[in-house]
């Protein structure tokens, strides 16, 4: 916490004004009992008081559900392809949690493999995610099981803590350090905030107590992957509705479509799901067309496949796989009901 | 295990953004078989025509504007830079598309992606391809490589075989290596017709029958799964290791580059990390899913 600043709440408004005039500031909003972010609207702060996530995570402001690829125009002479707009507005999004924000550094590794997507990496170069200490986590959040917690502040350029009538601010990156060095607007914190937020943020993480091991996840998961039988049972109530992937944080799966109308139109990429049969249909056959592979690819890529490729668990305990199934499909359940290693083994 | 390195690939992204297709004419269409079109093609921009390369094996996502894209193999071979080649079979909307075109279209091509035949591993040793119906498409590409440089390998056999006389494809190509006394060629169908004089039977029993030597040799086997399925047995039992066999792998694809992730299997991507692996990386896969 050296170095760590802070601002009275009551002037969080006028911080946020003062980077608008550099960056498109998005701050969480509630419309019809949902929260997500949103342009912010110059005085709303009320967040602080209600909000505890967003529906969509965060990565849907850089892979988003929907978005235009290029357009298409045909002619005599051929055809054209444009790309969208250049957008070079910087984007300073406001309180982030820490499990969206560490979903940020899992699918950037994604993006900028030897191929690099410049549509996801353009948006990220131009942004600044601002986390916000989670206070008041929910039933269903376990990141403390998956190298997060409510104190984490991996892929944050700047984390704000709530530490009553003020707000704790650490710069995180060299980018966010620099962004919360040069602001008049903050005061220098004292021994007492520190002591304040570090109290704070280890009576959140006592309210986490969803807990799975995911010490010996990728080998228990290694270990069962041929028991169809276990796969069967696990799967049986899934709907393959796609909720748990479509709005995963760390889920990046994508369709390519082209949709064109008398020679003009475009190519657009859109989330896709590995919970659809659609998604590895091939004309004569189709290697996941039975629902337990596919509920066996969604659990395996996150736990096994991807950990294989980066290391890290493709999973930030955000819960959202939990709270928004149709079905209670509970994927700590699931993980718990792994059988250990020398059990398996027999 | 890490990802696998593919730093050294050649790409050709357009205009930096590794999406956007490059403009491709169609100028030769050739009908193979029933439903299977071989299309011939150049880049619209002939500078990007002088350096672009690829490997034999290596595929491309070709876009036919207004119905998507889809990936199919480089049946050409490098060593003909004059044009590029892909044979494609109708099964669905863009290959549809793809088939009512003539020449003259322009359509858009990206790549090449994957990883194609390990080449430098095949050289100097006597060589063993198998391939049944449109899976000759790729192995197309890698045998007029090789015929190209016969001086660098050894024994050629071929054994090619299709469901009938008719779903032969590059019939232009077989009559011409039949002729061919720098190597042995096996053809045959399933079932024949009044006019078919040659061979009949299943792609794994004709290579039996051949029983070419293991000695020194590798077998690249491309095909319907089902007929690899029942080849590896043979290749077994004629000595070849699991890691004397080489084959490809087919999986649905959108990106090409590793990302969408529909082409998984386990922790393998088969547009990025594949689609060519040996028989022994085939069965260290997570999972059978192949």
């Amino acid at each position: 916490m050296a170095d760590s600043k802070k601002v009275r709440k009551e002037d969080l408004a006028g911080l946020l004004t003062e980077w608008s005039r550099d960056y498109a500031v998005l701050a969480p909003s509630r419309a019809d009992g949902v929260a997500r972010m949103a342009a912010w609207d110059g005085e709303d702060i009320s967040f602080l008081d209600w909000y505890r996530n967003t529906i969509n995570p965060v990565k849907s402001l850089f892979l988003p559900p929907v978005e235009e690829m290029f357009s298409i125009s045909r002619n005599e002479r051929g055809h054209r392809i444009e790309l969208p707009p250049k957008d070079d507005t910087g984007c300073l999004v406001f309180g982030v949690r820490p499990c969206d924000a560490r979903s940020l550094i899992l699918l950037d590794v994604v993006f900028e493999d030897a191929y690099e997507d410049p549509y996801y990496l353009d948006r990220r170069r131009r942004s600044i995610v601002v986390g916000l200490c989670c206070t008041n986590p929910c039933d269903s959040c376990f990141c403390t099981s998956v190298d997060s917690g409510p104190a984490a502040t991996a892929g944050m350029d700047i984390m704000f803590t709530d530490i009553g009538d003020n707000l704790l601010v650490e710069g995180i990156s060299r980018k966010g350090k620099e962004l919360v060095a040069g602001n008049a607007t903050l005061a220098k914190a004292t021994r007492t905030d520190e002591n304040r937020a570090r109290k704070i943020r280890l009576a959140a993480e006592k309210k986490i107590t969803r807990k799975i091991d995911t010490g010996d996840s990728k080998e228990r998961l290694l270990a069962v992957f041929e028991d169809e039988s276990f796969w069967q049972q696990v799967s049986a109530k899934c709907v393959s509705c796609g909720v748990c992937t479509l709005l995963c944080p760390t889920c990046y799966c994508f369709d390519i479509n082209d949709a064109m109308t008398g020679g003009e139109g475009s190519r657009c990429r859109s989330l896709d799901s590995c919970a659809f049969s659609s998604y590895t249909k091939m004309p004569m056959e189709n290697p996941r067309a039975d629902k337990w592979r596919r509920v066996r690819n969604k659990l395996c890529h996150k736990y096994e496949f991807y950990p294989m490729l980066f290391d890290n668990i493709a999973c930030t305990g955000c819960g959202r796989c939990i709270r928004l199934c149709p079905v209670n499909w509970d994927i700590t359940q699931v993980l718990d009901s792994l059988p250990a290693k020398h059990e398996s083994k027999i | 295990m890490t990802i696998t390195d593919i730093s050294h690939r050649k790409m050709f992204p357009a205009r930096g953004n590794v999406y956007l297709p490059h403009m491709v004419v169609i100028n030769k269409i050739i009908d193979e078989a029933p439903d299977v079109r071989t299309f011939h093609f150049n880049f619209k921009d002939k500078a990007l025509s002088e350096k672009f390369t690829f490997e034999s094996g290596q595929f491309g996502e070709f876009s036919v504007f207004g119905h998507g894209e889809a990936p199919f193999c480089i049946s050409s071979s490098p060593t003909r830079p004059d044009h590029l080649e892909c044979t494609v079979k109708r099964t669905g909307r863009l290959t549809n598309a793809l088939h009512r075109l003539s020449v003259g279209a322009e359509i858009g091509f990206r790549g090449p992606y994957g990883n194609g035949f390990p080449l430098e591993e095949l050289k100097g040793k006597n060589l063993v391809f198998v391939a049944g119906g449109i899976g000759l498409a790729p192995l197309r590409s890698l045998i007029w490589n090789v015929l190209d440089n016969r001086e660098d390998y050894g024994k050629l056999d071929i054994v090619y075989g299709a469901r009938s006389p008719a779903d032969l494809v590059y019939k232009y190509d077989l009559a011409s290596w039949q002729k061919d006394d720098r190597f042995n060629m096996a053809v045959t169908v399933d079932r024949g017709d009044e006019k078919w004089q040659g061979t009949v039977g299943f792609v794994p029993q004709v290579l039996e029958h051949v029983a070419p030597s293991a000695q020194d040799a590798v077998a690249v086997v491309c095909g319907p799964p089902i007929m690899i399925r029942f080849t590896f047995p043979v290749l077994d039992k004629l000595g070849f290791t699991s890691e004397q066999m080489i084959t490809t792998l087919e999986k649905r694809m959108k990106c090409g580059i590793g990302k969408c992730g529909r082409c998984n299997i386990g922790n393998i991507y088969v547009c990025r990390d594949g689609p060519v692996f040996n028989y022994q990386q085939v069965m260290d896969l997570v999972s059978s899913e192949y």
